[in-house]
């Protein structure tokens, strides 16, 4: 317990006071703080456990790249796992439980597994969990489970919502430091649309704790002035709490922006955050750079923090990590702790440089920091240690594309590569260390014409590093990655057991893996291995860099398309009818289409049994608005409609439908459907509701790719008509109660025939007496606004006549009855021929799969053809799916002839019956054929018949 | 006949959402419309554009490739077709979408934010002027937007996808506060 407030300082306000709990433990912090800085300031530095050894661990870092401080933050619903305190904005009422630890965080019982350490070596998993292979599943790897992993998810439904936005600019700041806010300045004065992005709480980046004077005023105060300007600027959006997290091809990247995670509860209809997609004509890269931790046994005794990270906490927040803190540093810029701590009034045990070969070799200490030894032999007494081992360039999101960052010896560190004018790097993300520099290069790159302004005066801190990798003379442990507790002896094992390559030692020690993808510690680990395989860091290289640059919770990625929203609903012009006539319904693809309409009591098949009942005895109405309607017009309408169906079209007659059959380039069968001709130069194509869409996309690419030369146009009209069809004996007698002036016979409505007429005293509306049933049948279809009213007028007509209506179960049902193919026989294997449609395909003209259909193997009498099938015993289920097998031969897959593709309770011939795919079928009608449901382990007897088992002889169609 | 609008149980008159002074944005639907899909007929794109300037009270929205949607609010829809059919008969094909397809006007300070919520086109005023058509998704939906005015636009959608989509719109304005009107 050694961090505690500073009286003064800081972008705190101290007279907000917020209480906040961790692990149960009750606290005080101001507004300003995170909790990060506000539990350094209560003395506390133990936040975690490490994930392999249960090590006690504190916080390392000061932003987003932390490792070790990662909490579960809140409660309930809303628990979030692996925060990084260091970014968890402090609100009043905030709770956070540390994780991977039991019982508690100060007694690991698992901290054991350091003790056996010499084993938890890199490739541990791989070595002892292979033998016996049967065991990974059931044993090992739900014990390595539990044992790993960190925070815990909340299991129940996350009461907030999640929003998506998109944005567009001119110029895409990324990151609000110097080097960014000159670029946003100088483009926003020039008049471009310019949005600044920074993740941080406040915007201001670097300038908001390092000790700066520009234009003869401190850093931040030169910073607030510019943010006051840019965000009076009506070309300027400033967005903080936005994580850019990706960058995409055209310039496009992702953002996260956390809209409310700074409070308990988001305000009333606000989301808790917001996945920005941002459209940028250009992008700078002012991320700043990262320092990297030094490697030393003890680096992680909790009290060991990144030196910029100490002077971030006391600079900006007023909270310092010791009363003693010492320094180790391989470069120039760890002397600014040290001024600035001393400036604070703590003490600066000592400052311990590698370039003048100085080395702290061990940190003592189990929980806290207590002294550190170096490699002459002195020991000093500390209660903190400050580290620099250098600066990374934030090279990540210009290595999203997959280009790979350049080595730079003079900086020692991995800078970005040139991606050209669309996306640049300015600052210290791009490898200049100095003030001047960053101020400079963000002016340039916020240049858009002209001559580039002045840059504001300020003071330079030189910048020098001398390499230094690895505290050999440790015996402590030395990690290089904190998360996965990868130590710096992994590397060259991984090394030394055949996985040298960057990627291979990834995998094998974990190193780089996790929520911070080896932010700090990949650059080392880098160098460590180039030295053990002998090359030099340039030759080693990176591991691939990936979205996200941070993590991004699932919800952000949902948005708002959850639960019901997760798609668009669908419905039919006559669903307020349908759910008056208390209709069930089913989701076939977007649409909601009603399934039966039970009465009380009723079951689906009791219910669907009723309806075909009463339709084929009387009448029924279906809503068969879903089907798919293409309106097709132009004097080549006819001629390109012979080119996509097998049949001919063009010689229909005014005024008629005709059955068409559309086969696939490769000569199967791809859609079907009832077109109509209109007029001389326009047809109504109806398709399957399935294929709706896609048989859009066919025309239009038959169309603009195979014969653009053709006067053809094409816009689908399935959501202007409500159509129902009306079908059984009493449907003509129900419809002439409602159509105007002329009288329903087969002379003025014969069958096929499809005609424009007015309605209900003269409502527009289009008849077609065609059937799927196969009863004498009609489709009505009148504009959509009015689909629910019509349809409560035939209801009217049809009720002295017993009407009903009927959902699709009974629908399938009497298209299976009357051996009609649809999906389970369309099914994307099935020629024409298979279908019983053979003869459909004109010898006349070309078409569209007319080549390939005749293939040897398309036209093989072997073919597995549509039959229907029966139970030999009348009493039992047949189910789809069922293998067809010669009566005799053994119940196994290696006999099979083909399989049930439809099947039906038939409530007119009292059994189930269904359409099968046969090899040679069709003349095997009345042979006994043993149908073999593996899946369900059992096996009967069934008999192959005609397809059409109802009504063989279509007399009721033209009755 | 009297139209029944897709909406007519959703689309509920009143204010919703955040209250902080003036609602964000206006909503409304645009019922009843007459629409007609007018597509040139090969070669005829010259012909037709020069057609479409010389009718009167409709408006003449790009909806692609030398396709456009004429609307009327004042025509019903069976004038409009009839009307279109005869003048434009051998220059173009026209079909009635009247009832095919929903529009919905959103209006006000915030109304170019909430779309930003949905759709990827950049609504600045000097990328995308008033008058200005486009066909864009939303939410997983066919958009047809308009740009009516600085901040007044329309969208629309398939009927079938309208309920749907005026819930999610909705939602996305609740943080502004929103007037059905």
């Amino acid at each position: 317990m050694s961090g505690f407030r500073i009286a003064r300082g800081g972008l705190i306000d101290r007279s907000a006071n917020l209480n906040f709990k961790f692990d149960g433990k009750s606290f005080t912090g101001h507004q300003g703080d995170t909790l990060a800085s506000a539990l350094i300031a209560n003395g506390v530095h133990l936040m975690g456990r490490s994930f392999k050894y249960h090590r006690p661990r504190g916080v390392i870092s000061a932003g987003a790249s932390e490792p070790n401080a990662l909490v579960e933050l809140r409660e309930g619903a809303r628990r979030e796992a692996n925060t990084r305190a260091t970014i968890v904005e402090l609100y009043d009422g905030l709770t956070a439980q540390s994780q991977n630890r039991w019982p508690s965080l100060e007694n690991d019982f698992l901290a054991i597994n350091s003790l056996a350490s010499s084993i938890f070596v890199a490739g541990f998993y791989y070595k002892t969990f292979m033998w016996p292979k049967s065991f990974w599943e059931k044993i090992y790897e739900p014990l390595i489970r539990k044992a790993a992993g960190l925070g815990t998810a909340s299991k129940e439904a996350d009461p907030d919502t999640y929003e998506k936005a998109y944005a567009h600019c001119d110029l895409l700041v990324i990151g609000s430091g110097p080097s960014g806010l000159m670029a946003a300045r100088t483009a926003a004065r020039s008049g471009a649309r310019v949005i600044l992005a920074d993740e941080g709480s406040a915007l201001g980046g670097s300038l908001l704790f390092e000790n700066e004077e520009i234009d003869g005023t401190t850093g931040s105060t030169f910073a607030q002035a510019v943010i006051s300007e840019l965000a009076s600027m009506p070309n300027v959006t400033l967005m903080p709490r936005t994580t850019i997290f990706g960058w995409f091809d055209g310039n496009i990247f992702g953002g996260l922006e956390r809209v409310n995670d700074h409070v308990a509860v988001p305000p009333p209809f606000e989301p808790r955050q917001r996945y920005w997609r941002v459209h940028a004509k250009r992008a700078v890269l002012a991320a700043g750079a990262e320092e990297r931790p030094l490697v030393f046994g003890g680096n992680d005794v909790p009290g060991v923090m990144l030196a910029s990270a100490m002077r971030h906490y006391a600079n900006r927040y007023g909270a310092a990590a010791g009363k003693s803190i010492s320094v180790f540093t391989n470069n120039a810029s760890a002397q600014r702790t040290a001024v600035d701590l001393q400036a604070h009034g703590i003490n600066i045990a000592a400052v311990v440089d590698t370039r003048k070969n100085g080395k702290i070799i061990n940190v003592k200490g189990g929980k806290s920091v207590k002294s550190v030894s170096l490699a002459d032999g002195s020991h000093f007494e500390c209660d903190a240690v400050a580290m620099s081992g250098g600066w990374s360039p934030i090279v990540n999101l210009m290595c999203h594309r997959g280009a790979k960052p350049i080595w730079n010896e003079t900086i020692a560190a991995f800078t970005p590569p040139d991606m050209g004018s669309q996306f640049t790097a300015i600052g210290s993300a791009s490898g200049k260390m100095l003030l001047s520099e960053c101020l400079r290069g963000g002016i340039a790159a916020g240049t858009f014409k002209g001559k580039t302004p002045p840059t504001p005066k300020c003071r330079d801190e030189a910048f020098a590093i001398q390499p230094f990798w690895w505290v050999k003379e440790s015996t402590g442990k030395a990690f290089i990655d904190y998360q996965n507790d990868a130590t710096a002896k992994d590397l060259p094992l991984a090394n030394r057991e055949g996985y040298g390559h960057v990627e291979l030692a990834k995998r094998y020690t974990t190193t780089g893996m996790a929520t911070d993808q080896g932010k700090l510690g990949n650059v080392n680990a880098i160098a460590i291995l180039a030295e053990a395989a002998g090359k030099s860091i340039s030759e080693m290289g990176t591991t691939t860099f990936r979205p996200m640059y941070t993590p991004v919770s699932f919800g952000a990625f949902a948005g708002p398309f959850t639960g019901h929203h997760f798609q668009p609903v669908r419905k039919t012009p006559l669903h307020e009818w349908c759910v008056e006539q208390g209709a069930v319904f089913v989701e076939t693809g977007l649409w909601m289409r009603s399934s039966w309409f039970p009465k009380a009591g009723e079951d689906w098949l009791t219910s669907a049994s009723r309806e075909v009942k009463a339709t084929r005895a009387n009448v029924g109405l279906c809503d068969v608005s879903t089907l798919g309607k293409i309106d097709i017009q132009g004097k080549d309408a006819g001629t390109f409609l012979d080119k996509i169906y097998c049949n001919t079209f063009s010689t229909l007659s005014i005024g008629k439908a005709r059955y068409g059959l559309m086969l696939r380039e490769d000569g199967v069968v791809f859609d079907d459907g009832t077109t109509s001709r209109l007029a001389d130069d326009h047809y109504l194509m109806t398709t399957t509701t399935a294929n709706a869409a896609r048989v859009m996309s066919h025309i239009e690419f038959c169309h603009q790719a195979l014969w653009p030369e053709m006067d053809v146009q094409y816009v689908s009209v399935t959501e202007q008509w409500a159509q129902m069809a009306i079908a059984g004996p009493k449907s003509r007698a129900t419809l002439q109660k409602i159509v105007d002036s002329f009288t329903l016979n087969d002379e003025t409505t014969p069958y096929l025939v499809a005609k424009d007429i007015t309605i209900l005293g003269g409502l527009t509306a289009r008849l077609f007496r065609i059937s799927f049933s196969g009863e004498h049948a009609y489709e009505l279809a009148v504009p959509a606004d009015h689909g629910n009213m019509v349809a409560r007028a035939i209801m009217q007509a049809g009720q002295e006549f017993g009407i009903v209506p009927y959902g699709v179960e009974a629908l399938s049902i009497m298209r299976i009855e009357k051996g009609h193919v649809a999906g389970g026989e369309l099914n994307g294997t099935t020629t024409a021929g298979d279908l019983g449609l053979g003869k459909m395909m004109s010898t006349k003209k070309d078409f569209i799969g007319r080549m390939m259909a005749t293939r040897e193997g398309m036209v093989d009498a072997a073919r597995q053809c549509v039959v229907g099938i029966k139970p030999v015993d009348k009493t039992m289920k047949i189910r789809s799916g069922g293998h067809l097998l010669n009566q005799n031969d053994k119940p196994s897959m290696a006999n099979d002839q083909g399989y049930i593709c439809s099947v039906a309770w038939s409530p007119m011939l009292n059994m189930w019956l269904g359409l099968a795919l046969l090899s040679n079928g069709r003349a095997r009608h009345g042979e006994v054929v043993k149908v073999f449901d593996g899946l369900r382990g059992h096996h009967y007897l069934g008999e192959i018949c005609d397809p059409v088992h109802f009504d063989p002889k279509n007399e009721r169609l033209h009755a | 006949m009297l139209r029944t609008s897709a909406l007519q149980s959703v689309a509920i008159q009143g204010r919703f959402g955040a209250d902080k002074g003036q609602p964000g944005l206006m909503l409304s639907v645009v019922h009843p419309l007459a629409i007609a899909m007018v597509i040139a007929r090969k070669g005829k794109s010259k012909v037709l554009k020069d057609a479409l300037a010389t009718l009167k009270s409709v408006n003449v929205l790009w909806a692609g490739p030398d396709q456009y949607y004429v609307q009327s609010t004042v025509k019903s829809e069976t004038a409009l077709y009839i009307e279109l059919k005869t003048k434009l008969a051998n220059i173009a094909s026209v079909t009635d979408q009247s009832h095919g397809r929903v529009t919905i006007r959103i209006s006000g300070p915030k109304a170019r934010a909430v779309l930003a919520k949905g759709t990827p086109i950049d609504l600045y005023t000097e990328e995308f002027p008033v008058g200005k058509s486009a066909l864009t998704q939303m939410a997983h939906v066919g958009v047809h937007l308009t740009r009516t005015g600085n901040d007044e636009f329309t969208l629309s959608v398939f009927r079938g996808f309208s309920e749907s989509f005026w819930e999610w719109l909705t939602s996305q304005s609740a943080e502004f506060g929103y007037q059905v009107g």
